[in-house]
């Protein structure tokens, strides 16, 4: 746990330092996680220590994320002005995002059932 | 006594018990996506903070260090692509291409829609990341100017409308695939979408915890560089 989280730290803190001398407009943390990957693939000695404490963290994103977001509750007179703009975009917009990405996932797809059925082993 | 309420133990210890209740509720409820622990949990706290006279801008303050992990749970996310990968090596062009095109898609559409119904510049551009993982997202909205609070909440809301509607949507378009159904999932819903993803099958599962990564990257990479493109356009002046 300890070794994950140092890991983890450590690659956010690479990604400040990438930010920092290039002056990208990129998420540190983003940059942090696309050197991470990279050093995964390559093997990079002991990075596969982060399995625990990066577990650990995705499983409770929600509760990272509470604080700010039941701001978009309590701080709703901010926003209460453009209820049917909110409203819409997110309820009616996500559904038909999704349905679009289905219809194009189907499409392109379509005469790959056969080539793409090796390989569904997932982790939890 | 009163002073006790103006300390960030007071902020953790009623965010930590309101979530834990709403994670036990929805164990009860199996998943059942309108209990998802951030609705339920959003209610003890939105009664009590005004009860107690703490502000949402000092609970903000309390709870400061689980915002902080919100970076690192970025990082963490290279764990779960790195082990996808093989999955999907047969797959490879459909995937990313369904990427670009989804990602592009579900930020567009609700960037498009928030605009056309007048909504100003900072909250089309709090939406604007509503599909991507939190963590990635809270980052991603301050290259666009937008609210962290309304962002944060607009992608709870997106990931819990994919998760209610998906089962729907799959079967009024005859989708029995479950790479698709993950993929779409996971794009469109990032991780609300894979929790219900995974409830279809594994494999289904792996395909959103993917799509999920993929997409956060995409539109993290791509949203900073093309904001400033897109917003002196439906904003100008």
């Amino acid at each position: 746990m300890i070794d994950g989280l140092l890991i983890l730290l450590l690659f956010q803190f690479l990604g400040e330092l990438v930010i920092h001398f290039t002056g990208l407009p990129l998420p540190a943390p983003v940059v942090g996680m696309v050197l991470l990957l990279l050093a995964l693939m390559f093997s990079v000695p002991y990075s596969d220590r982060v399995a625990d404490a990066s577990g650990a963290l995705i499983r409770h994103i929600s509760l990272l994320i509470f604080p700010l977001g039941v701001g978009i509750v309590l701080q709703w007179e901010r926003y209460s002005d453009y209820a049917l703009a909110l409203t819409v975009a997110v309820i009616f917009g996500t559904i038909l995002a999704l349905v679009l990405v289905t219809l194009l996932l189907k499409l392109l797809l379509r005469d790959r059932v056969k080539a793409g059925e090796r390989g569904g082993r997932a982790d939890g | 006594m009163a002073d006790l309420v103006h300390s960030p133990l007071f902020g953790l210890l009623l965010t930590l018990a309101s979530y834990r209740l709403a994670t036990w509720l929805y164990g009860k409820v199996h998943s059942l996506p309108l209990f998802h622990p951030f609705i339920v949990a959003s209610i003890p706290v939105i009664v009590v903070l005004p009860l107690v006279g703490v502000s949402y801008t000092e609970y903000r303050d309390q709870t400061q260090v689980l915002s902080f992990l919100l970076g690192p749970a970025t990082v963490a996310l290279a764990w779960p692509l790195y082990r996808q990968l093989h999955t999907v090596r047969s797959v490879w062009r459909p995937i990313l291409i369904t990427t670009f095109i989804g990602a592009a898609l579900a930020a567009g559409i609700s960037i498009y829609l928030a605009w056309w119904l007048g909504a100003p510049e900072a909250v089309v551009g709090s939406l604007a990341p509503k599909s991507i993982t939190t963590p990635i997202a809270v980052e991603v909205v301050k290259s666009t100017g937008g609210y962290v609070s309304l962002a944060a909440g607009a992608v709870a809301i997106t990931g819990i409308v994919g998760a209610l509607v998906g089962g729907l949507v799959f079967r009024l378009l005859g989708v029995k695939d479950d790479r698709i159904r993950g993929f779409a999932l996971g794009l469109v819903a990032h991780a609300i979408g894979t929790a219900r993803a995974f409830e279809f099958s594994e494999k289904a599962g792996a395909f959103a915890g993917l799509a999920l990564g993929l997409t956060g990257l995409v539109t993290a990479l791509a949203l900073p560089w093309l904001w400033p493109l897109i917003s002196p356009w439906l904003f100008p002046g």
